[in-house]
């Protein structure tokens, strides 16, 4: 899995150097090429009407809509700053009409525009393009046939310059009320992607999952992933209310100390179909309103946090690196643990700091002292099971254990659940 | 014209129930919903509280709901559809109680829906994702209900209905069981199969596929004849609020925010036969008493308005 920053809200494109810097410092090593960074929503919106001259003054080169072609000037500084610094563009998301937009007669120009997108995609390496399907102006039971022959005329070019496209769920907006939109019916979606391939004659399209277009859809993320399985080639990470469409910091969108999206059902999801591409964390409306002093250790969060939701995404991966564990807590974590992998990944027995209970059995293990911890077999990793992560970490390092031998386990996001939880001994 | 119905919740009081059915009528309906979920509350049941209601014996059900069928009859008012009680599995609660609840008060309400001669009787799935780890898994333990309660509302001639739901996490719903279209046909028709007889169909709530963003008009495209009851009402896509269609608007174009044109194409599609049932009990205790029945008049016009579009010949 690659993780990757928007760079929205905190890499100028024209002044770059800073924000591209900060990226790097977070620990990011690859960047979203967001092109719509050079043609906004309003920019279509307005297309071919006449602009103020204030206007012309402001902007000192021509629109995108006008050249398609200036899109690589438009990135140049942007593109040099980030290979300066070691980073790369593994995927980009080409422009995109406002979702209330008025148009319905751009088709030709969204056309040119992405084509453009997908010929300076290949000219720096960028392997995969977001584009969004059309929506403007389709009736219900139009929108296959239009976005077909929009597709695969892009295939052509993408064949070519050898970048996957990927569609993307969308929403609408019904007079301002966000509801599901064009490819947001999984199912359909991956019948789409699935002929879409199948008349290029080669694996040219792909998925990217938008998390917060799902919210804001209310969807079952979890059944989402499931329907289009490995067609999901790259995840939006982003949390919003559920109902204003905004980029924000995963689990800063909260209510009654619940978070607004269903973050479980997404990792369920995502592990349930092995994700394995590009996990896109876009908190640009988070990072813009940060100040430029607090942004560096916002981004370092922010890199933490894609590195957390890989983490749980792979969790079994984690658990497949050791020979043999044991648990390090006798309580409701340990339970969940044991019902959810027990019988996968057997720990030899687990331990706890509450004497009661040492000798014990505990949902088949036995309950050992910490002090049993010096003596595991070589390669036999140990999982704490208690929320107390840090301190149980300090007590076993203390014991002199190994750094190393030590991980975490998390019980908040598991495959399944008790429908009780067990009172403290 | 299709028929027009509404909730009986606000208007047909235990004590008088006759002067509430002459009052629907008077407002233009001919069908209700009636509100037997009121009877045994599902704020009650999540606090693992209940009542006695459903302690009575079938007799005595009977005889209570005696001056119900009576009145209705007497306004010329068809008992069209209704609610069981809900929810009929608490996750985490008594184990008495959930026995009571499947074994009690499921078929009691069957036999409150025979009493009535009613059609449709409205059943909740189970919210038990969370829990068993899959919509899946879910619905498993819905389907045992399913079976448990089947074959005596074969008996009576009552058909169940799922109905969409939903779920949520720090107040933003999100969407539950019955949500998706695909899953809704394929097990409607496996049960309706198994039991040789149209014994399952569907109960669309549009305020419930609003606040989830359901795409009414593929919805119920995708139904087709399995819509049987419709839960009519509308809301801001935040809150199930069951207020009247049209009320909402989000931008300062102040256009409907709720797409009802592409549920009028929906029903027209499929050729909608059944009732156009409104369920917004909760509108009549916003309007001051005084207002009621005008309301109740209005819900009515929107109703045949509704009609009217269903039933064109073309609808643009």
């Amino acid at each position: 899995m690659n993780i990757i920053c928007s760079p929205i809200g905190v890499v100028n494109p024209s002044c770059p150097g800073n924000g591209v810097m900060d990226l790097k410092s977070a620990g990011f090593e690859h960047v979203l090429l967001d092109l719509a960074m050079c043609c906004s929503g309003y920019e279509f919106e307005y297309f071919g009407e006449p602009r103020k001259e204030e206007e012309e003054e402001e902007h000192d080169r021509i629109p995108v809509t006008e050249d398609p072609a200036g899109i690589a000037s438009f990135f140049e500084k942007m593109t040099e700053a980030c290979k300066r610094e070691g980073l790369t563009f593994l995927i980009a998301r080409a422009p995109y009409l406002l979702r209330d937009t008025k148009r319905t007669d751009l088709t030709p120009l969204l056309s040119q525009v992405q084509e453009a997108c997908i010929r300076f995609c290949g000219q720096i390496g960028c392997k995969s393009l977001i584009i969004r399907p059309l929506f403007a102006g389709l009736s219900y039971g139009e929108e296959w046939q239009a976005n077909h022959d929009y597709y695969l005329h892009l295939a052509q070019v993408a064949k070519e310059e050898k970048v996957m496209i990927l569609l993307e769920n969308q929403c609408r907006s019904m007079n301002g009320h966000l509801i599901r939109g064009i490819c947001s019916d999984a199912v359909t979606a991956a019948e789409w992607v699935d002929e879409l391939n199948r008349e290029a004659g080669e694996e040219c399209f792909g998925f990217c999952m938008d998390v917060g277009v799902c919210n804001l859809c209310g969807q079952d993320m979890h059944e989402f992933a499931m329907a289009l399985g490995e067609r999901i080639k790259a995840v939006v990470l982003r949390d919003c209310d559920g109902h204003q469409e905004t980029a924000l910091l995963p689990f800063t969108c909260t209510r009654s100390l619940e978070p607004q999206t269903d973050w479980l059902s997404l990792f369920r999801g995502l592990r349930a179909v092995g994700f394995d591409g590009e996990l896109i964390l876009s908190m640009g409306d988070t990072a813009a309103a940060f100040s430029p002093l607090l942004r560096p250790s916002l981004l370092s969060l922010g890199r933490e946090m894609a590195g957390y939701f890989q983490w749980q995404i792979e969790i079994e991966k984690v658990l497949k690196t050791y020979s043999s564990i044991v648990l390090f807590g006798a309580g409701n974590m340990c339970r969940n643990y044991m019902k959810c992998y027990g019988e996968q990944y057997p720990p030899l027995f687990t331990c706890d700091n509450n004497q009661k209970v040492w000798g014990t059995m505990f949902c088949g293990l036995e309950v050992k002292p910490p002090a049993a911890l010096k003596e595991l077999p070589k390669d036999c990793g140990i999982l704490i099971c208690n929320t107390y992560y840090r301190e149980i970490k300090k007590q076993l390092l203390e014991m002199g254990i190994e750094k190393d031998k030590i991980g975490f386990f998390n019980d908040e996001y598991m495959p399944s659940f008790h429908f009780d939880r067990l009172k403290e001994v | 014209m299709l028929s027009l119905g509404v909730q009986t919740k606000n208007v047909v009081d235990d004590k008088d129930p006759a002067a509430g059915f002459a009052m629907l009528h008077r407002a233009g309906f001919s069908c209700v919903d009636f509100s037997l979920n009121y009877y045994l509350t599902n704020t009650s049941l999540y606090k693992q509280e209940r009542n006695d209601f459903f302690d009575q014996s079938e007799a005595e059900l009977e005889r209570y709901f005696a001056p119900h069928v009576q009145g209705a009859k007497e306004a010329g008012i068809r008992i069209h559809q209704m609610h069981m009680p809900y929810p009929l599995y608490i996750p985490g609660g008594k184990q008495e109680l959930n026995e009571y609840l499947w074994q009690v008060v499921a078929p009691k309400s069957l036999k409150v829906g025979e009493i009535f001669s009613c059609r449709y009787m409205v059943v909740h799935g189970f919210k038990l994702a969370r829990h068993l780890g899959s919509e899946e898994a879910e619905w498993q333990q819905t389907e045992s209900l399913l079976h448990a309660i089947l074959p005596r509302a074969r008996e009576m001639g009552i058909m169940i209905c799922m109905e969409n739901l939903y779920t949520g996490t720090g107040g933003h719903i999100v969407e539950g069981t019955c949500c998706d279209v695909r899953k809704v046909v394929e097990r409607i028709d496996r049960i309706n199969d198994q039991y040789g007889a149209e014994v399952l169909g569907f109960c669309l709530d549009t305020g419930h596929a609003n606040l989830v963003g359901l795409h009414f008009e593929d919805f119920i495209t995708k139904l087709g004849k399995r819509l049987k009851v419709l839960h009519i009402h509308d809301n801001d896509g935040v809150g199930d609020l069951h207020q009247i269609p049209f009320t909402f608007t989000k931008t300062r174009e102040n256009k409907v925010s709720t797409d009802w044109d592409g549920f009028l194409r929906g029903l027209r599609t499929v050729g909608f036969d059944q009732v156009l049932s409104f369920e917004t009990a909760p509108v009549l205790s916003a309007f001051p008493e005084e207002l009621k029945e005008e309301v109740l008049h209005l819900i009515a016009r929107i109703g045949r308005y509704f009609a009217e579009k269903v039933e064109e010949r073309t609808y643009e």
